[in-house]
């Protein structure tokens, strides 16, 4: 199989055209911010996208079921073929981390009927787009379908993946062969997180300094690629109250009530230790259970925070 | 037939009817929401009121006369659990904003010959009787009265979102007003607006209260870097909470 | 399969304890150890972790506490309703870890009820465990649970009550104090000895301390955490102790596993 082609760049939006009328295509576009939307002509790959493409599959709500007295129901789900073309490497590592959760460990029928049918198109960064990027400090490793390396006037196009193999089986006619190799993979000056053990760290004083900046608002887990927890509550419906749905919600480790109780008790009462959690889930805890660290290195939990955290520089220093 | 839903009240003292509003803005829930409960008395969209016992009477608006006293306590009497609607009943809101000001600038507007609209310090609810609930918000969002009012119909505690505005804001995606040079106040505020305002590129004024959790001093210190004067940041934070910041002077000169 | 679907039980007997505390019977069939919990979810309301309160194949006794939605709701089931249950979730007392160990059970209020599971599982064992202590604090004389149980323990094993007060002095069969207090006074060494704690944190903390005191090790003593938990099967992270789950690895952790983690 040729696993390395060859995309002028001027044939990029006929391509994408193309992958439009077979699929949902959801490319980065700037509006306000950088956001994946549908393809509609326009697209930007200057910068990451502000927010990850994990809502596309871990839901912000999902409806587990719907009951009606004591009879429960799964609501069936439409599933549609969908593309995202220009993901960076650490929300498609961010990805592979969530279907190590939600599909391989615990084989969750929602966020899999999500992921089933789609296709992760990659975009590798030339350079570092933001100046939080420490997705070199990450071990990334390869989890797109085709990765499209930016070379100036055209892209090499990566095959990574029997998906990405037949998607481009399907669109030939854009595709060359090329004598090129990809020599690196690594994203230049991203390496700026130091160490990502921080096992002997966790009584250190100066996490205070972090959490005293730290406005719990949560910005962190929401903007986070990676970012897992939720919790699920019933909401009845209005009509007939018998009637409603099971649901479930993001939620934010950084909040109070995020370990509150019946009865009132929090347990992760002081700001320190909701922030250090977040750390710990990212770089130790994670690792322990799954044996990646969950944190792929986007920084959007530092560019995102209203007063920009800058938790690299703290771990890095607490290191010394 | 004898009926075992909940008798239910909603009243207003001085305010603007729009938490009531509110309630009635759940159009197509309506009946089978007003179908949950027994509604006894609703004197802003009913001509017929049953003025007995109510299990729960929601309270729109602060007390800013004597009137309003009056009434207040008399419901307090007939309610066994009062309910503050709304920013007016939970922290005084806008209206509160003049214990603020000097009196000096709007003496002359006051009716000084209506002796029953007296004015007195304008107060929230919770300032002269024991509240149980409150459902913040100016207005309050419609859907969270619905809930509350299923919730208390079910049995169950109804529950008040403790979280920032914030989370929210990011799951509907905004951009944070804080990085594009608004003073936005969503960091400390209750969320369960569905962050109304901020989807609409409007900064958050606070009109929910104080989270729990709410770290009023760092806020204060962001927005001092990004360049807001003390001024503003005062008028801001004082312009739905006013009274529930006690310490702010305090906090600003630290 | 859906691991987030739960399953239908029916009501086969409800016993209400004190006040605010009952104990159901569900007609489910399942194999579990000793302080394992299942979630019980009652549709409309939500769902609860509760630690089972029997040992039995045939059946499984809920002992709950009404502090919350769920739980207040669940206290108004009667004989023959359905509620929907998941599990059984976690790792309990390493019961065959342990045989021929005395084992001294601490249990404070409602933390008493997975302690029952695994008194129902001793008795149905006897022969496997040496001596069995109980220490177990209520708050007062009203609020002691499972009276009815008590009678018989008190008979199979060393058996102490206390109530830390006694507002109507019906005091007759149990010591007025802090449990700890109780503790503290008992001749106890470290000798082929476990313990099973399951209570409030603060008394838990407490103990634990006279423990130390008393010679045992953290690797003696198992302790039954109380978390926030929603989906049970470890993937909605609530519940996570300094990266342990709470459902997953616990909810009972030996004490060197954990230790001092409360606030984590």
């Amino acid at each position: 199989m040729v696993n390395l082609l060859k995309l002028k760049k001027a044939h990029l939006k006929k391509f994408l055209n193309k992958l439009k009328n077979e699929h949902k295509l959801y490319v980065p576009v700037k509006t306000d911010l950088v956001r994946f939307e549908e393809y509609k002509g326009d697209i930007y790959l200057k910068e990451n996208s502000y927010f990850p493409i994990k809502e596309f599959f871990f839901k912000k709500e999902e409806t587990l079921f719907d009951y009606n007295k004591n009879k429960i129901s799964v609501p069936e789900k439409e599933s549609e073929k969908r593309i995202f073309f220009g993901v960076r490497r650490c929300d498609l590592n961010a990805i592979k981390h969530q279907d190590m959760i939600f599909i391989e460990k615990f084989n969750d029928p929602y966020y899999k009927k999500e992921r089933e049918n789609s296709i992760l198109i990659g975009y590798h960064c030339n350079t570092a787009p933001s100046e939080f990027c420490f997705c070199g400090s990450m071990d990334l490793k390869d989890c797109q379908d085709l990765m499209f390396f930016d070379k100036g006037s055209y892209f090499l196009v990566e095959i990574s993946s029997k998906k990405g193999s037949s998607l481009i089986k399907k669109h030939k006619e854009f595709f060359k062969n090329t004598d090129k190799k990809i020599t690196t993979k690594k994203i230049p000056n991203t390496d700026i997180l130091h160490t990502k053990d921080i096992s002997n760290l966790y009584n250190n004083p100066d996490w205070k300094k972090a959490s005293s900046m730290c406005l719990s608002c949560s910005a962190c887990t929401a903007l986070c690629p990676t970012c897992y927890c939720h919790s699920i509550h019933d909401e009845g419906n209005v009509h007939n109250l018998n009637k409603g749905k099971r649901k479930r919600t993001w939620s934010s480790c950084q909040l109070k009530e995020f370990t509150k109780v019946a009865g009132g008790h929090v347990f992760r009462e002081k700001r320190e230790d909701r922030f250090k959690h977040r750390i710990y889930h990212q770089l130790e805890y994670f690792k322990e259970r799954y044996g990646v660290n969950l944190c792929t290195g986007c920084g959007r939990c530092i560019s995102g925070c209203p007063t920009r955290i800058n938790w690299l520089k703290l771990v890095n220093e607490m290191k010394k | 037939m004898k009926t075992t839903k909940l008798k239910i009240g909603f009243y207003g003292i001085t305010g603007c009817a729009g938490c009531q509003l509110s309630f009635i803005f759940n159009e197509d829930e309506l009946l089978s929401l007003i179908d949950l409960i027994d509604l006894r008395a609703f004197p802003f969209i009913k001509e017929f009121n049953l003025e007995e016992k109510f299990d729960y009477v929601f309270i729109e608006g602060l007390v800013a006369n004597k009137n309003d006293l009056k009434t207040l306590k008399k419901l307090r009497e007939k309610a066994d659990k009062l309910v503050a609607l709304g920013a007016c009943a939970h922290t005084g809101c806008v209206p509160a904003y003049r214990n603020f000001t000097l009196k000096e600038n709007y003496k002359h507007l006051l009716y000084m010959k209506r002796t029953e609209i007296q004015d007195v310090k304008p107060t929230p609810v919770d300032t002269h009787v024991n509240v149980d609930y409150t459902i913040p918000g100016c207005p309050p969002d419609k859907n969270e009265i619905m809930n509350f009012i299923k919730d208390i119909v079910k049995g169950k505690e109804p529950k008040i979102n403790n979280n920032p505005v914030c989370v929210e804001c990011r799951r509907n995606n905004n951009v944070c007003l804080l990085d594009v040079g608004k003073p936005c106040l969503g960091p400390i505020t209750r969320g369960g607006c569905n962050s109304v305002c901020t989807n609409g590129k409007f900064e958050c004024w606070g009109c929910r209260g104080l989270t729990d959790d709410a770290d009023i001093k760092l806020l204060v210190k962001l927005l001092k870097e990004k360049g807001f004067s003390e001024k503003i940041i005062k008028q801001r934070m004082r312009s739905f909470v006013g009274l529930k910041l006690p310490n702010l002077e305090k906090i600003m000169n630290e | 399969m859906n691991k987030l679907l739960p399953k239908p039980s029916k009501v086969i007997d409800f016993q209400r304890e004190t006040f605010d505390n009952f104990t159901i019977t569900l007609d489910a069939k399942m194999k579990h150890e000793p302080g394992q919990f299942v979630q019980v979810s009652l549709l409309g309301f939500g769902e609860a972790p509760i630690s089972i309160a029997s040992h039995s194949d045939k059946y499984i006794k809920l002992n709950i506490h009404e502090v919350g939605n769920v739980t207040n709701a669940l206290a108004k089931l009667k004989k023959g309703d359905k509620v929907f249950i998941k599990g059984p979730y976690g790792k309990g007392y390493p019961m065959k870890k342990l045989k021929g160990n005395d084992i001294i059970i601490i249990g404070g209020g409602c933390g008493v009820a997975p302690l029952k599971g695994v008194i129902d599982y001793i008795g149905q064992n006897r022969s496997n465990y040496n001596n069995v202590m109980l220490f177990l604090g209520f708050r007062t004389p009203d609020d002691i649970l499972f009276n009815k149980e008590l009678k018989k323990w008190r008979k199979d094993y060393h058996v102490n009550v206390s109530v830390d007060k006694d507002p109507k002095k019906t005091c007759y069969d149990f010591n007025v104090g802090f449990i700890t207090e109780m503790l503290e006074k008992t001749d106890l060494n470290n000798n082929n000895k476990v313990v099973f704690l399951c209570g409030p944190p603060i008394m838990i903390n407490k103990v634990i301390e006279i423990l130390k005191n008393k010679g045992f090790n953290d690797n003696q003593m198992f302790v039954s955490n109380e978390r926030l938990m929603f989906c049970g099967i470890g993937m909605c992270c609530h519940c996570m102790i300094r990266g342990k789950l709470t459902c997953l690895d616990g909810p009972v952790f030996r004490y060197d596993e954990i230790n001092k983690y409360e606030n984590d």
